[in-house]
Parts: structure tokens; C-alpha cells; sequence
């Protein structure tokens, strides 16, 4: 997948198009489909403490409850949605995505990113890189690794 | 934080001009949002991040990213409890870890 460029309506720039393959946009459903990965207890108000049962701890729980249920509703939105990818004029597969479309796409990927690097025990990313296929941990590493490739592509968008 | 260079000048964190007490508000703005290192989130995505959440130009939101990658943290603003409660939502909502802390 690439960014493919910005495109303008009504002289404003609004949306953005990317390039992916068929087996791009497999990879991506199927990453996008493990979401939520990052647990609850992830969400932490304070840094030290045992304030799990506080009032500020709750809300935060709540918002990012709030939060995850928007995602999932979203993504099943997009799942459901077959005209997502195109082919242009040049017969190149495309998917275009609004601001806000992209703004809620890294927040999730993240998720996977973060929450498959919790599962692992929170190692260097760059030592994972040699695990086999076989590996217990495989999938949890291949999320961690495909969710932040695709993070890369949508990031060189808003940059 | 992984990944990539980034062009931007190393300087310390211009928090103390942005933190100053508001007197028109005269609430306390004691609460300090901080967001802490990690080896997962990728440096331009936690640009990006403050960069969004708290509407700063680039140069600036790179400068916080910077301070948390070297040192381990960043004090990114001081603000009142209701305020510093919904920029560690923003951000958690990113998957960052930023805590909100009251002022020693």
C-alpha cells in the first residue's frame, strides 16, 4: 500500500488515496479484524497507585469503553462496505479515506500495534523480527509488525 | 519510541511560557499531563498524535516527542483537573501512555 496523494473538492484538500494491492487489502482486513487487542486493565489514569476502583480510573475505563465500541461499529462499517477499494481510471486498485476515516484507522491500528506488544510481554519490537511461523507467538508478532506497516502508509499521508 | 530520524532541532520543551496560571479562570491548574516513553509507538505517530490532540504545529509536537524519547517523559501541559482528564482520554484513546499527575 501507498499513499497515491491528497484529492481536492472544491479547491480544498479532503480526501486521501492510496494504492493497495488485493493481498494488501486482505492483510489489512484481516489485521483490522482482531480488534480490540489492548485490555482494559492497559488504561491507566496515574502512573503509580493502586487506584483502580477511583472515580478517575472509572471514567477512563468508560471513555475508552465508549471509545472501543465507536471503533467496532466503524470498522464494520468498513468491512461491510465492498466499494471501499476501486480501480481508477488506470485500472490501479484505490482506497480513499477522509481525514476523520484516517484519524480512527490509526487509532485502532495502534491498538493492535500496542495491545499484541503487551501480549508478548512488552519486548523490543526489533528483536521480534526473526520469529518462524510455527511460534506460539507468531500471530500476536505478525500483528504487531502488519498493523505498524500499515501505520507507516497512513502516517506519510498526514505528513 | 521507534523508528525513523527526525529533522527537527533538539530544545527544551517551551512548557514553563505555556503553563502560566490563568487568572481569568482562577481555577487550579495543577494538573499535569505527562506522557512517558515506550519502545512501541512509532515517533512520527506520537507527533502526529500531539499534534492533533493538543493543536500544535509540528515543530513543537516534535520537540515533546523528542523530550519523551530521550528522557523518558514529557510534561506536555499543565492544566485543570477537568482539562488534564480529557487530554489523557485523547491520548489514551491513542494508545499513548500518558497519566495525569497532581502538581507536588
Amino acid at each position: 500500500m501507498r499513499f497515491a496523494g491528497g484529492i481536492k473538492q472544491d479547491g480544498v484538500e479532503t480526501l486521501l488515496s492510496f494504492e493497495i494491492s488485493a493481498r494488501e487489502e486482505a492483510l489489512l482486513l484481516e489485521v483490522l479484524r482482531m480488534y480490540p487487542v489492548l485490555e482494559d486493565s492497559h488504561h491507566r489514569i496515574r502512573r503509580e497507585g493502586g487506584e483502580a476502583g477511583s472515580d478517575e480510573q472509572r471514567v477512563l475505563e468508560e471513555a475508552m469503553a465508549q471509545l472501543r465500541e465507536s471503533h467496532q461499529q466503524k470498522l464494520e462499517e468498513l468491512l461491510g462496505a465492498p466499494e471501499r477499494i476501486f480501480k481508477d481510471g488506470a485500472g490501479r486498485r484505490r482506497m480513499v479515506l477522509t481525514g476523520q476515516q484516517l484519524e480512527w484507522l490509526l487509532q485502532v491500528l495502534n491498538d493492535i500495534r500496542v495491545g499484541s506488544w503487551v501480549r508478548l510481554g512488552c519486548p523490543d519490537p526489533e528483536q521480534t523480527r526473526d520469529v518462524k511461523a510455527g511460534d506460539a507467538n507468531a500471530r500476536d508478532v505478525a500483528a504487531m509488525h502488519i498493523s505498524g506497516g500499515f501505520q507507516a502508509v497512513l502516517l506519510e499521508a498526514v505528513q | 519510541m521507534r523508528m525513523t530520524q527526525v529533522s527537527a532541532p533538539v530544545t527544551t520543551p517551551d512548557t514553563e511560557k505555556e503553563q502560566k496560571p490563568d487568572a481569568k479562570e482562577g481555577l487550579d491548574r495543577g494538573y499535569l499531563v505527562i506522557c512517558w516513553n515506550d519502545p512501541v509507538n512509532f515517533m512520527d505517530y506520537v507527533t502526529h498524535v500531539f499534534q492533533v490532540v493538543f493543536g500544535w504545529p509540528r515543530a513543537r509536537a516534535e520537540r515533546h516527542m523528542l523530550q519523551v524519547h530521550q528522557t523518558g517523559k514529557s510534561l506536555l501541559v499543565r492544566e485543570t483537573f477537568e482539562k488534564a482528564e480529557h487530554y489523557v482520554h485523547q491520548l489514551q484513546g491513542y494508545s499513548l501512555h500518558a497519566t495525569m499527575e497532581r502538581e507536588e
